[in-house]
């Protein structure tokens, strides 16, 4: 499963037979996690990285009324919180949406890997700004764009990233969040979640039914969304 | 925590909520039934369109309607003319 990991580094550069031994031999313990478990709480002191190998897990913040915003969702092949290893403490909860499984990174592991694989550093710092990048990206839609523009990127996001981990075949992939989960990744209500998905249904663009995604139109759904996957940093190119 | 449904029904037509939601009770429910409509009608207004002809019916999983909260009872509407 930690292929999917190298899949998504491997996507942006080379990473030689030295530095995946090094990955694989920084992590302790694979762990099972259930779903709706928040396994990282804002302000807890963190010792470990968790590196998501198989299911959905999400950044979120709330507020004391109990709404929920969903700052970032991961996909397998992402590191959920390397953010951490320099932060020791997080100003958001990170929670699974499915059942996960994870690979547990101490600190202590990755700091080694930074003073013995300075190019394996940099792709991690890469893979954090990209993390940074993508709540710009959310950051935008939040703020400015409509509700069928904000599913609209957040399916064709979704898509680009879990074809570059070998999760989506062809022009479908399996999402299996809830509407809820979805309406708090927009910023939306469940209703208005719900409307929307049956606007990009009836426009033809992309259906979302049984935990499964298949978009009819990619071309005319990014252009809705005005999705850019320039903001996902793909190119393959020297860190 | 229990199970509700919200079924819309507006201009667009009628939007089945096949998976419903878990709310504390149907207070809860109600309240974001409230949310919606308010959501709703924001982006519409952007559009220039207010369109208070919908409502959205609450059911439990059995089917059984619980309740109806019409737009207009969603917000508090002043037009010109009227004493504020």
């Amino acid at each position: 499963m930690i292929e999917r990991h190298f899949a998504r580094l491997r996507a942006r550069d080379v990473v030689d037979a030295a530095e995946e031994e090094a990955i694989r031999s920084a992590i302790s313990e694979i762990r099972e996690y259930p779903a709706d478990l928040t396994f990282i709480r804002a302000g807890e002191l963190l010792h470990n990285s968790t590196l998501l190998l198989d299911g959905f897990m999400c950044r979120y913040k709330d507020l004391k009324s109990g709404q929920r915003q969903i700052t970032e969702l991961h996909v397998a092949g992402d590191f959920a919180d390397l953010h951490s290893f320099t932060l020791k403490r997080l100003d958001h909860e990170v929670m699974t949406l499915t059942p996960c499984r994870v690979a547990i990174v101490p600190h202590d592991n990755l700091a080694r890997i930074t003073e013995e694989f300075p190019h394996l550093t940099r792709m991690y710092w890469f893979m954090t700004n990209v993390d940074a990048a993508v709540h710009r990206e959310w950051e935008l839609s939040l703020g400015r764009r409509s509700a069928i523009a904000r599913l609209a990127s957040l399916f064709c996001e979704l898509h680009t990233r879990l074809k570059l981990v070998g999760l989506a075949e062809g022009s479908s992939f399996a999402l299996p969040l809830t509407q809820t989960d979805l309406a708090e990744c927009l910023g939306l209500t469940n209703v208005h979640v719900n409307r929307t998905l049956r606007e990009l249904r009836e426009k033809g663009l992309v259906e979302f039914q049984g935990g499964k995604v298949t978009i009819r139109n990619r071309t005319e759904l990014a252009n809705v969304g005005e999705f850019d996957p320039s903001y996902l940093y793909l190119d393959h190119r020297p860190i | 925590m229990a199970r509700y449904h919200l079924h819309l029904h507006n201009s667009i037509g009628f939007v089945r909520d096949e998976e419903g939601a878990e709310f504390q009770d149907l207070e809860e429910a109600r309240s974001s039934a409230v949310d919606s409509v308010r959501s709703i009608l924001c982006e519409e207004v952007e559009q220039g369109v207010i369109d208070l002809r919908g409502w959205i019916d609450i059911a439990d999983p059995g089917g059984d309607l619980l309740a109806s909260i019409r737009f207009a009872e969603a917000v508090e509407l002043r037009l010109d003319g009227e004493e504020s």
